[in-house]
């Protein structure tokens, strides 16, 4: 589980994330929604031990991310925003660096790296440079290198960026096969429609403040709206702005 | 320990696999000592060339000049007799390329000469050519020159005048620098180009394993990974270390190749590279292989962009270079407080090794452990700045 407890990050004279609190739970399937600049990032770059927030808690599986962020980075797999893999280096090679940073047994690490090739459908370009890699192959490539470790928790930033429809609805298999394996998946987006078909549970942050937590149900009974995107554009504050 | 190997092999197999990366790391270190053996030899053939080199030409119509010949036998020269047919152009013989260097005698140069009238001479040669015709004929034409001021003196001294009215300006050359010692100017290169060759070696790697990995994204999901910054650190200085090495071993291999071409034994000189001052060359060069990579690192960790990167480290590059430069220019005799410079030592060290002076225990010493205690600084400094939580934004 990840627990968010009243975390506040500045950047200079820009107040980025406000007293944030909200919960992803295991077995579940958490979206953190907001427009951009909202916050969402720098959120979840503090759940990644990347950033360390200034003040308040923020804890995965009970271990704190300022004072023990190595137990931390044991349990998550993490997908920043963009895939940031190796160009010069295979599929199989991008995600083996990251097995053996993670510590793990060549013979095992080679068995793991397999398993995952399979699962997201890798096997036709696994052993190509990332060079010239479609946005949704190299998703794939980032993905199988998050989850190399078997980790109970994934963290995903924006994951569906730039992904064609077939890719997305891929993606939302492999989410939700995770899910149901029991990791907490927590991830972002700015777009409501894709949340709506993958997500248990929404997180709405606008102005670097939570506005909602709650199921996709309450949402709408919160709102009173029944359309999810108008219920998204009136709890994350755009209303206002428009 | 195996982290750290795992991010330097990950490392050199990224920048392996990169053409501009190997181009630039390794071209210097190959080209460097051929370009080095070339412009040697250049010289020192200009300087021998000078003094005693034999002036090889051939020569028609000798039986029309015996005092000329005998006078051009007793220098250094070597004369090949011919004849032609009458009527035949002697021109085409060197254009065909039997001959490189001809001079002929015209038939009534005795008649002439007794007369008192100026004879002309033909020097044949093709400048064009590559090889030593043109040089020789310079020689030559000297030759004949003297002979032909020492006929004019003889003439004018025998009519009651004084020779001296005929020279109212007597140049003397006097070059300080001959060509022998620019040739000695080349070796006192030698150390700065190695030294440029070790941090050649690793500039593009530092550049691509911090900017350029913070530029393509791939440094946060990094931090991600269960392991400190300093690990990571260390890991990427190393990779940077293992190229720079590879490249400094490519240049030695490459100079210790080189070296048996330059002419240097006939200026009663010696340049005494075996195995064994190649490897002692290496071994004093390594702890400043360090020093460079982490220097590198350092700077590169303060740039977003790759291209940002390779101006700071261009203008880095100069630096080991210049304390180099600073004790030349001020004429410091190489001292043991002198030894404490990281980059200085080693060239000094390095110039005593291959002119076979001796070097100190001491010395040595110094050079390490200052160099090291250095590169030690810097590699904290670069953990330092990798901890820091904008490396990332």
């Amino acid at each position: 589980m990840i627990e968010v407890q009243g975390i506040n990050k500045r950047f200079g004279e820009v107040q980025a994330v406000r007293e944030v609190s909200f919960r992803a739970q295991d077995r579940r399937v958490t979206a953190l929604l907001g427009p951009n600049g909202a916050g969402k990032s720098t959120t979840l770059r503090m759940l990644a031990t990347v950033l360390r927030p200034d003040s308040g808690l923020a804890r995965v599986d009970g271990y704190d991310v300022t004072a023990d962020p190595m137990a931390v980075r044991r349990r998550i797999g993490v997908m920043p925003h963009g895939s940031g893999i190796y160009t010069r280096l295979t599929a199989r090679e991008n995600v083996r660096y990251y097995g053996q940073l993670q510590g793990i047994a060549n013979a095992q690490l080679e068995a793991r790296i397999d398993t995952l090739i399979d699962q997201l459908d890798m096997t036709s370009f696994a052993d190509r440079r990332a060079t010239g890699f479609s946005q949704g192959q190299k998703v794939k490539v980032a993905l199988a290198r998050a989850l190399v470790h078997d980790p109970k928790h994934v963290i995903l930033d924006e994951p569906t960026n730039g992904l064609d429809v077939m890719a997305t609805r891929g993606l939302r298999e492999i989410i939700v096969g995770l899910r149901d394996s029991g990791c907490c998946v927590l991830f972002s987006s700015h777009i409501m429609q894709e949340v709506e078909n993958l997500c248990d549970d929404v997180v709405i942050i606008g102005g670097g403040e939570v506005r909602f937590e709650g199921t996709l149900d309450a949402l709408r009974a919160a709102s009173g709206r029944d359309n999810l995107e108008d219920a998204f554009i009136s709890m994350s504050g755009l209303e206002d702005n428009a | 320990m195996s982290i750290i190997w795992t991010v330097l092999k990950k490392e050199c197999l990224d920048n392996v696999r990169d053409k501009r990366t190997i181009i630039a790391s390794f071209s210097l270190a190959l080209l460097g000592p051929l370009a080095f053996a070339a412009l040697m030899t250049f010289f020192l053939n200009r300087a021998l060339g000078a003094s005693d080199e034999v002036i090889d030409f051939s020569l028609i119509g000798a039986e029309h000049a015996p005092g000329l010949v005998s006078y051009l036998e007793s220098q250094n020269t070597e004369i090949k007799m011919i004849d032609v047919a009458e009527g035949d152009d002697p021109r085409a013989l060197v254009t065909s390329g039997t001959e490189d260097l001809l001079l002929v005698i015209p038939p009534n140069f005795a008649e002439r000469f007794a007369a008192g009238e100026p004879n002309s001479l033909a020097l044949i040669y093709d400048s064009s050519e590559l090889g030593s015709a043109r040089r020789r004929a310079r020689s030559l034409d000297a030759v004949l020159s003297t002979y032909g001021r020492t006929v004019a003196l003889m003439r004018l001294q025998l009519r009651g005048v004084d020779p001296m009215l005929a020279s109212p300006i007597i140049v003397r050359d006097v070059d300080v620098a001959s060509p022998a010692e620019r040739a000695m100017m080349v070796l006192t290169t030698l150390p700065y180009l190695i030294l440029v060759v070790a941090f050649m070696g690793g500039f593009y790697l530092a550049i691509d394993s911090t900017a350029g990995e913070r530029e393509h994204g791939s440094l946060e999901p990094l931090l991600t990974q269960p392991v400190t910054r300093g690990q990571l650190v260390i890991g990427k200085i190393a990779a940077t270390s293992v190229f720079a090495a590879a490249s400094l071993v490519v240049f030695l291999v490459s100079f210790y190749l080189a070296v048996p071409f330059i002419p240097l034994e006939r200026i009663g000189m010696s340049l005494d590279v075996d195995g064994g001052t190649i490897l002692a060359m290496l071994a004093v060069m390594l702890p400043l292989i360090w020093f460079a990579a982490a220097l590198l690192t350092v700077a590169a960790s303060f740039a977003k962009s790759y291209k940002e990167a390779q101006t700071y480290l261009s203008i880095l590059i100069m630096v080991p270079t210049l304390p180099v430069m600073l004790v030349q220019m001020s004429g410091v005799e190489a001292s043991l407080p002198l030894m404490t410079i990281p980059s200085y030592s080693q060239s000094a060290l390095i110039r005593n090794l291959i002119t076979a002076e001796p070097i100190t225990t001491l010395e040595v010493t110094v050079s390490v452990i200052c160099t090291c205690v250095l590169a030690a600084l810097l590699t904290w400094l670069a953990v330092r700045l990798y901890r820091r939580e904008n490396i990332l934004i």
